[in-house]
C-alpha cells in the first residue's frame, strides 16, 4: 500500500510540472469546465421557472444534486479522464507492454498515472459550488447525513470510473472504442437527472444492472432523507461487485492482448 | 480531378472510413438513442405532471417530446460526426503540410471530409426517427408534413455549414496553443444551450429570448427543428435561411485572419 501511495505522489509531482508547461491549455480547460458547470446549472434554473418540483425535489435540493454531480465530474476529469483517453491508444499501438512488465498493478498504473492538474482547479471550483448550495439550503441537514453524502460522493466517483472502464476495455478486442466511449458519455445524461423522474422498472435497472443512479441521485437522497442502511448497502454492494467484475474483465482482456514484443 | 468530383470523392472516402467499424456504428446509435429517449421521456413527463400545466413555453407534452427527439436528430447531422479535432491534429503532427501542397483549398477539402462524416449520422438519424416518431403519438403543437420536411433539408444544410465555419477559429488557435480540444468542447456546450438543443428557447426568460434571437446559435439547432415540426411559415423560413447564410459569411470572414496569421507560423517536415 505504501509503495502505491509513494508512486501516486510521484505521478502528482510529474503531472503538475508537466501541465504548467502548457499554460494556454491549462486556462482553456478551466474555462471549459466552468462553462460546463454554468450550462448544467442554467438547465435546471430554466426548468424551475416552470415548476416548483421535479422528481420530488425543489430548486434548493436540485442545486445540491447538480453541484454534487459537478464535483464527481471534476474528480473524474482530474483523476481519471486523461488516463481513459490514453488507454485505447496504448492498447492499439502496443505501448501497453511497458506497463504490463512493471512490478505494480497495470490497472492502477494506467488508471491513475496522469493527474490533470488543470482540472484540479476546477475540482476546487466545483467544491465551492457544492459548499454554496449546501450553505444556502433553507432546511436542516444533519451532520450524519452530510458525512454519509460526502463519503458516497467519493464512492460515486469510483463507480463512474468503473462504469467507464466497462466501455473502455472492449478496445482489446474491437480495436476502436470511440463509439463505445461516446455511448458511455451519452448514458451519463441518465445520472445527471433526478432518479424519481424515471419509471419504477427503469429505476430498478439503473440502480442495479447499469447503476448510474447510485453515482449521485441516491447519495442525494441519503443527504435529504437520512442514512437508510438499505440504500447505503445497495450503493456500496453494487460498487464492490462492479469493481470486482471490472477487474476480472481487465485481467481477461490482458490475456487477449498481444503486440510485437509481448 | 475537377473541384466537384474531388469534393464528392472526399465525401465518399470519409464515409467509407467511418463505416469500417460497424460494431462501433451500431452500438453508438443504439445506446445514444435509448439513453436520450429515456431521459427525454422521463424529464418532460415529470415536469408536466408536477407543474400541473397543459402547456409549457407554448408546447404540450407530445409537442415538446417531438421537439426533443427532432432537435437531437437534426443536431447530430448539424454537428456532422466528430471532425472538430482533425484540423488541430493536422497542425500538431505536421500532416497539414501535404494539404498545403495540394492544388485544392484546405478549408474546402476539410468541408468535404465533414460532409463525409455526416453520412453515417444521417443514416443513424433516419433510423432513429423511424423508431422514435411512431412512439411519440400525436401533438397539437408540432406537425411534420412533406412541406415542412422539404423546408427542413436546406435549413439543416446551412446549419451544418454554419457549425463547420464556427468550429474553424478554435481549431486554427492550434497554430499558437498546444491543445485546443477544450475550445471545441466549449463551443459545443455554449451552442447547445444557447441554440436550443437542450431546451426549447421559448422556455427561457423573455429578455434572454430577445438576446438569443440575435445570436447565430439559434440557427444551428432550434431553427431547423422548428422548420421540421411545421412551426415556421415560408417568409420566416426564407428570412431564417438568409440570416443563417449571413452568419456563415461572418464566421468565414472571422476565420480568415486566424488562418492567414497561423499558417505563417506553421512549420512542418516532409509530407
Amino acid at each position: 500500500m505504501a509503495r502505491y501511495l509513494k508512486l501516486y505522489l510521484q505521478f502528482l509531482k510529474f503531472s503538475f510540472s508537466r501541465s504548467l508547461e502548457y499554460r494556454m491549455d491549462f486556462w482553456f480547460r478551466i474555462v471549459m469546465d466552468c462553462v460546463f458547470y454554468a450550462v448544467e446549472l442554467a438547465f435546471f434554473t430554466i426548468l424551475y421557472q416552470h415548476t416548483d418540483l421535479l422528481g420530488g425535489w425543489n430548486y434548493d435540493q436540485i442545486l445540491i444534486f447538480v453541484s454534487g454531480y459537478l464535483v464527481i465530474d471534476a474528480i473524474h476529469m482530474t483523476v481519471f479522464s486523461n488516463n481513459m483517453w490514453w488507454m485505447p491508444i496504448y492498447v492499439n499501438k502496443g505501448d501497453l507492454d511497458y506497463y504490463i512488465v512493471r512490478p505494480v498493478s497495470s490497472l492502477f498504473f494506467l488508471s491513475l498515472r496522469d493527474f490533470a492538474a488543470n482540472s484540479f482547479l476546477n475540482l476546487i471550483i466545483a467544491g465551492g459550488i457544492l459548499t454554496w448550495s449546501l450553505m444556502r439550503y433553507p432546511g436542516e441537514l444533519g451532520l450524519d447525513n452530510l458525512i454519509w453524502f460526502l463519503f458516497l460522493l467519493l464512492n460515486g466517483s469510483l463507480l463512474h470510473y468503473i462504469m467507464q472502464m466497462y466501455f473502455q476495455i472492449p478496445v482489446f478486442w474491437i480495436h476502436t472504442n470511440r463509439g463505445l466511449v461516446n455511448a458511455f458519455f451519452s448514458t451519463t445524461k441518465l445520472m445527471e437527472r433526478p432518479d424519481r423522474i424515471y419509471s419504477d422498472w427503469t429505476r430498478r435497472f439503473l440502480m442495479t444492472i447499469f447503476p448510474t443512479l447510485l453515482v449521485i441521485a441516491l447519495p442525494a437522497h441519503v443527504l435529504f432523507d437520512g442514512p437508510d442502511p438499505l440504500v447505503i448497502s445497495l450503493i456500496l454492494g453494487v460498487t464492490a461487485v462492479a469493481f470486482l467484475g471490472m477487474r476480472s474483465f481487465w485481467n481477461l482482456a490482458l490475456r487477449h492482448y498481444s503486440s510485437a514484443s509481448s | 480531378m475537377r473541384s466537384g468530383s474531388f469534393f464528392l470523392h472526399m465525401i465518399s472516402l470519409e464515409t467509407r472510413k467511418l463505416m469500417i467499424y460497424r460494431v462501433d456504428f451500431w452500438i453508438t446509435m443504439l445506446v445514444n438513442m435509448v439513453a436520450h429517449l429515456v431521459v427525454l421521456w422521463a424529464i418532460w413527463n415529470a415536469l408536466f405532471a408536477e407543474s400541473n400545466q397543459q402547456f409549457i413555453g407554448g408546447w404540450d407534452l407530445q409537442g415538446i417530446l417531438a421537439y426533443g427527439v427532432m432537435v437531437f436528430l437534426t443536431g447530430r447531422i448539424v454537428r456532422g460526426g466528430d471532425l472538430q479535432m482533425i484540423i488541430a491534429t493536422e497542425i500538431y503532427d505536421g500532416s497539414l503540410s501535404r494539404f498545403l501542397v495540394y492544388p485544392r483549398n484546405y478549408v474546402f477539402t476539410k468541408y468535404a471530409q465533414q460532409l463525409g462524416n455526416v453520412a453515417p449520422d444521417l443514416v443513424q438519424s433516419l433510423l432513429m426517427a423511424m423508431v422514435a416518431i411512431p412512439a411519440l403519438g400525436l401533438s397539437t403543437t408540432a406537425i411534420i408534413s412533406p412541406a415542412s420536411l422539404a423546408m427542413a433539408v436546406p435549413s439543416i444544410m446551412v446549419a451544418h455549414l454554419l457549425f463547420f465555419l464556427m468550429s474553424l477559429p478554435p481549431q486554427f488557435v492550434a497554430f499558437w496553443a498546444d491543445n485546443v480540444w477544450s475550445l471545441s468542447v466549449l463551443l459545443r456546450f455554449v451552442s447547445m444551450l444557447l441554440g436550443g438543443a437542450l431546451l426549447p428557447l421559448s422556455l427561457f426568460p423573455e429578455s434572454m429570448q430577445q438576446v438569443l434571437s440575435w445570436l447565430p446559435f439559434v440557427y444551428l439547432y432550434q431553427f431547423p427543428t422548428l422548420v421540421l415540426l411545421g412551426k415556421v411559415g415560408v417568409t420566416e423560413w426564407a428570412t431564417g435561411i438568409g440570416s443563417c447564410l449571413l452568419w456563415c459569411i461572418v464566421m468565414g470572414w472571422l476565420a480568415v485572419p486566424f488562418w492567414k496569421r497561423g499558417s505563417l507560423r506553421y512549420t512542418g517536415v516532409g509530407i
